[in-house]
């Protein structure tokens, strides 16, 4: 067999090998973008059918999502609430990430907003920083700090 | 959904695998012999039955697992039978054997292990098993020494490297230890520039990791694994504890034991001056390092072809210099894919590392991967003359059994973690959606 059709056939083969790393590369990303993805079904699946404001607030709450360690922990959301670092917030979180006041959780008309107070990391709702404040809804996940936590109920 | 798409992930891509590897088989023999081989049929069949062998396990046995990871050790195993195969038909039937012992291995551990936390009641009984593994060589009737380390155990006609497997069953025993005691040895006392230093009493554990693995290079001879050992323990502290301070300190100790090494021992100054220059005796002790040399240099950017280059001319290639063999006929592109295989298994380790809920599953997956991790890079870097060449196997690609087996149960131990992991999120997602529906009512 000529040398010059085992060279090309060769480069042909390499050809393959590089095709196998994109096919795991393009399943590797993927799988990297799907978290977000993968919160959403849950919101589309359970849609919210505007329940009574007073139900609504009584029983929406914030689950931690991470760290693991605080995983299933929740706080309860009322008319208007702070969460950060200090002691005197209604949620404080042992995360050194996380500012003395970080952020402000308010409800307006059955919904709850969050809003940033000027942190040194920030906050963010599914992966967008809060610049002003934004309506949140059932599924969202808010990110202070370290620690992630999931809108429920 | 998510188990949906690894599963049909992985099916692809192993397909995809198998078929690479069979082409360059034939390449390989087209290249050594002219004419095709007469054996691809039976060849791509055995591929294919071994792989979807233990992804039909896999589906059964750990369905949410990583889809990449068994895929990418099939390649590499692939291509290292390919090598093996054209340097020594006797050892490739035995390497044939080896891989199907090692995907059995793969199958026994996701069946034995069904949650890896299962692992973290029995630390102490692990770290018995693995330090007697570790030990084992040194045993006066079992212990055997070949070329100059004494790592292997004979037990009747079953010879096997008992290290192989302690490396795994340590990492297990380290990862219960670490989470137990993180908290105590991640402790702040003092502070020395950027560092925050712990307390000195808690760099004990450091000196035990160290002076056993001085005693594995002393006593065997085997700076590869004595490396090995030292380095995981190290890297599972610094993830356990985040404290740099232990990388410093162990660095220290790491740069006084091979300065030790190297004024004590004549085998440890000779791998060093032929680090430093294989060109000074050259047919002699530098002989197999200067032929690697050549072998790359001959290969050049595209190889010279499967079966066209004389990679036998290096000693040990089989095993320890494969990496030489298959970057001299597949070139600086094939050398790159085996080196991208890894980097892609290794991220995918750490991803998994990364997404594990338990910090037990956390470690575990963090200390396999950097097992993976550094053994590739003590050889390769061995190979190219990055660092002093310590002979240790080049993760699925090398003929071993007793390494083949043991990496495919660290695969499994790996899928095994990605599996929980994705169930543990599937289950936490369902509950949360069952307690919205019973709010809402």
């Amino acid at each position: 067999m000529p040398e010059s059709l085992l060279a090309i056939l060769k480069l042909c083969a390499l050809a393959l090998l590089y095709l196998f790393f994109l096919r795991v590369l393009q399943a590797v990303w993927a799988e990297v973008r799907a978290p977000s993805m993968a919160a959403a079904p849950g919101v589309v699946e359970a849609p919210v059918r505007a329940p009574a404001r007073r139900e609504a607030r009584s029983s929406t709450k914030l689950a931690v999502v991470e760290p693991p360690e605080l995983k299933g922990r929740t706080y309860g959301l009322a008319e208007e609430l702070t969460v950060g670092r200090a002691a005197g917030c209604q949620v404080t979180l042992e995360d050194s990430y996380a500012s003395q006041l970080h952020a402000r959780i308010f409800a307006r008309d059955g919904t709850f907003y969050v809003e940033d107070l000027g942190s040194t990391n920030g906050t963010f709702l599914n992966s967008e920083k809060v610049t002003a404040p934004v309506a949140m809804k059932r599924g969202d996940r808010l990110r202070i700090g370290s620690t992630v936590m999931e809108l429920t109920g | 959904m998510i188990t949906a798409r690894r599963r049909n992930t992985e099916l692809g891509l192993i397909v995809l695998g198998a078929v690479i590897t069979a082409a360059i088989y034939t390449l390989a023999s087209l290249g050594t012999t002219a004419d095709l081989p007469a054996d691809i049929g039976p060849f791509l069949g055995v591929v294919l039955a071994l792989l979807l062998g233990a992804h039909v396990a896999t589906r059964r046995l750990a369905p949410a697992g990583d889809g990449v990871l068994l895929p990418l050790a099939g390649l590499l195993n692939g291509l290292g039978y390919v090598w093996i195969a054209r340097l020594d038909e006797n050892l490739a039937a035995l390497q044939a054997t080896w891989t199907a012992v090692g995907v059995t291995a793969f199958v026994a551990t996701l069946v034995v292990v069904r949650r890896s936390r299962d692992l973290e009641r029995y630390r102490y009984t692990f770290m018995l098993i693995g330090v007697g593994l570790l030990l084992m060589p040194l045993l006066p009737v079992l212990g055997k020494t070949v070329n100059g380390a004494r790592i292997w155990v004979g037990l009747g006609p079953v010879s096997f490297q008992p290290g192989e497997f302690a490396k795994i069953i340590l990492a297990i025993f380290f990862a219960s230890y670490l989470v137990e005691k993180r908290e105590v040895l991640g402790m702040g006392a003092n502070r020395l520039g950027p560092l925050t230093l712990p307390e000195l009493r808690h760099f004990g554990p450091v000196l035990v990791a160290w002076a056993a693995s001085l005693v594995v290079m002393t006593a065997q001879r085997d700076l590869g694994s004595s490396l090995l050992f030292f380095a995981l323990f190290v890297v599972m502290l610094w993830v356990a504890t985040e404290r740099a301070s232990y990388l410093a300190v162990s660095a220290l100790l790491f740069a006084a034991g091979a300065f030790a090494a190297w004024s004590l021992f004549s085998h440890v100054q000779e791998r060093i001056s032929v680090w430093l220059d294989p060109w000074v005796d050259a047919s002699g002790q530098g002989y197999q390092v200067a032929q690697a040399a050549f072998a790359l240099a001959w290969g050049g950017v595209a190889g010279t072809g499967p079966g066209l280059g004389s990679p036998d001319r290096i000693p040990l290639v089989e095993t320890d210099f494969i990496f030489a063999a298959i970057g001299e006929e597949l070139g600086l592109f094939g050398a790159a894919a085996v080196l991208v295989t890894y980097m892609l298994m290794i991220g995918t380790g750490l991803r998994i590392a990364v997404r594990a809920q338990v910090p037990f599953n956390k470690l575990l997956a963090a200390g396999l991967t950097a097992i993976l991790g550094i053994q590739s890079f003590i050889i390769i870097g061995g190979v190219i003359r990055l660092v002093p060449l310590t002979g240790i196997t080049l993760p699925f690609v090398s003929y071993g059994g007793s390494s083949l087996i043991a990496n495919y149960v660290l695969l499994a131990l790996l899928i095994r973690i990605s599996d929980d992991s994705a169930q543990a999120e599937a289950d936490a997602g369902g509950a949360a959606r069952s307690l919205a529906g019973t709010g809402r009512r």
